[in-house]
């Protein structure tokens, strides 16, 4: 589904993403780890599309998007959930998930406010507002929510718009551990959608529970490429964390 | 009773209203950009002039007839923003007001140096009022009346461009653009209809002005003219539709009570200057979280 092949990314001459290698199949979940500044959200953002590779290529479901903007990657099915949250805090939980839907089936002509269209777009952000339990709330500024409903829109939003690939940077990162439940639930629920995801953690034991697949970057390469148990085995891991055994000890 | 009526009726009174309904066209049309969009663009004037002029010269030129002059006004202003927003949607925001003010000063720059086409500093006198319906608008009360239909019209149209989807995409990308490209929005293109949308509205106001004063001249496209609609939008809050509504009546009414104080007409300019610029400074100061929102990055 998503191929990365020998993908560099360099910043004013510093080397960030240094060949990055790897392939995706449909449905699969992917954990990407590795310690601050290895080039995990580097990395989103070049698949994205906010940041040009300098060399290498990027093919999505059998289409080379190397050269593709950002809002041509996402019509092609992929969805982006930002580390700082990517929603839009000052307008309603209902008009969030309307630019989604509306970017997606087409928006209602605006000199008809009460179009057929208009009233299906709307009934339809509040059935998945619904789903994530916040259909009371859609009126709501955005800005109102805590961090984990946040991100429970967020990624709502990504569904709704279409993706089928979902790369989610960092998704639990500022929320509290009630509402990490949640956030796991709804990353299960795109699972059982057959929706392909990776997904960026620092914690290797939280995604173990749903990743087939963990891959360790470190100083913009792939490390590690394997199934989480064995990564989480691998002595490679522990140096990338803690530094070699020698280094330890002086 | 029939004192309030002469009030009304006073060519004064009719003269403040057309002004309003002028500077409703040109601030909500702003708004569009300026505060759905957070462009701050300087360029507003000089869509203003170029709706101004494209109808001064075919009415006095070609005596085109009202309709074709409106139209031609409202299309020069969009193809113009089209033009400017090809070089300069390409800038980031502070340089994107730079390259707008420059655009804008060039414009000013043709109105007084071309003077074969523009008849440079002297401006373009003798547009002739309207013929329509057998209203004569030579009356300023008939012009004032043509004037309040376009205004209620193009407040509508505002009001159905700001809550409809493509308001709602405009103020999604200005909050967070990376967050809209990912949801697939073209966000260039959201940018260069509003760019359009927001200067035919401008050209509007420049035709209308230039069939009410009859004449018209560089000096009425001046930075300081930029700087009173920047004001109307910034203290009505940018993105406010009510909002600037109602700081276009305020502002355009406000130094009107100096007219009546003993005040040398050498002064009064200046001091209505004073007035704006403190009220602009005092709101910039107090609003400037909301005013200038950090921006957000990926």
């Amino acid at each position: 589904m998503l191929t990365l092949q020998d993908l560099h990314v360099s910043f004013h001459g510093t080397r960030v993403l240094q060949g990055v290698t790897f392939s995706v199949t449909h449905g699969e979940t992917v954990g990407i780890i590795g310690p601050n500044g290895c080039g995990k959200t580097t990395l989103f953002n070049c698949i994205s599309g906010f940041v040009d590779a300098s060399s290498g290529t990027l093919t999505f479901q059998n289409k080379d998007i190397s050269r593709l903007p950002p809002h041509q990657r996402a019509q092609s099915g992929l969805g982006r959930v930002f580390q700082n949250f990517g929603i839009f805090r000052e307008m309603t939980l209902l008009e969030n998930l309307l630019i989604a839907i509306e970017a997606k089936r087409g928006a209602a002509n605006p000199l008809f406010p009460w179009s057929k269209r208009a009233k299906k777009n709307e009934a339809l952000a509040l059935s998945y507002l619904n789903e994530v339990g916040l259909a009371e709330k859609a009126r709501s500024k955005a800005s109102s929510l805590s961090g984990g409903q946040m991100r429970l829109l967020e990624i709502t939003r990504t569904l709704a718009v279409g993706a089928d690939l979902f790369l989610l940077d960092e998704p639990t990162a500022g929320v509290s551990p009630k509402m990490k439940e949640d956030v796991v639930a709804i990353i299960k629920r795109l699972q059982t959608l057959g929706k392909t995801i990776l997904i960026i953690e620092h914690d290797i034991t939280f995604i173990q529970k749903f990743c087939s697949r963990v891959i360790v970057l470190n100083e913009g390469r792939v490390v590690l490429d394997d199934i989480p148990e064995r990564v989480r085995a691998d002595e490679r891991l522990k140096d990338i964390y803690f530094g070699r055994d020698e280094e330890r000890v002086t | 009773m029939s004192l309030l009526f002469e009030a009304i009726t006073s060519e004064y009174t009719i003269h403040l209203c057309v002004l309003c309904g002028l500077y409703l066209i040109l601030a909500q049309s702003l708004n569009l950009t300026f505060g759905l969009g957070q462009l701050f663009n300087l360029a507003h004037v000089a869509s203003y002039a170029v709706g101004a002029y494209t109808t001064a010269l075919l009415a006095t030129e070609a005596e085109s007839p009202f309709w074709v002059c409106v139209t031609a006004s409202v299309l020069t202003s969009g193809v113009f923003a089209l033009l400017l927003g090809a070089i300069a949607l390409r800038l980031s925001n502070d340089y994107f007001a730079i390259g707008t003010l420059a655009f804008s000063s060039v414009v000013s720059s043709l109105l007084i140096n071309w003077r074969s086409v523009t008849h440079g500093v002297l401006g373009i006198p003798g547009i002739p009022r309207p013929d329509l319906l057998g209203a004569d608008l030579y009356q300023n009360s008939h012009f004032l009346a043509l004037m309040s239909i376009f205004v209620v019209v193009t407040q509508v149209l505002f009001y159905l461009l700001y809550s409809s989807p493509f308001g709602r995409a405009l103020r999604g990308l200005a909050e967070y653009e990376q967050a809209a490209l990912a949801l697939g929005r073209d966000t260039r293109l959201i940018r260069n209809f509003a760019f359009f949308f927001s200067s035919a509205g401008a050209g509007l106001a420049g035709s209308l002005f230039a069939y009410y004063l009859s004449y018209i001249d560089p000096s009425s496209f001046s930075l300081g003219e930029m700087v009173f609609i920047l004001t109307i939008v910034i203290v009505g809050r940018p993105g406010s539709y009510w909002g600037v509504i109602a700081a276009t009546i305020f502002l355009v009414l406000l130094p009107e009570p100096l007219r009546f104080l003993q005040i040398d007409s050498a002064y009064l300019g200046p001091a209505r200057q004073l007035i704006h610029a403190t009220l602009l400074f005092s709101v910039v100061w107090w609003k400037r979280r909301v005013l200038f929102p950090q921006q957000r990055q990926v």
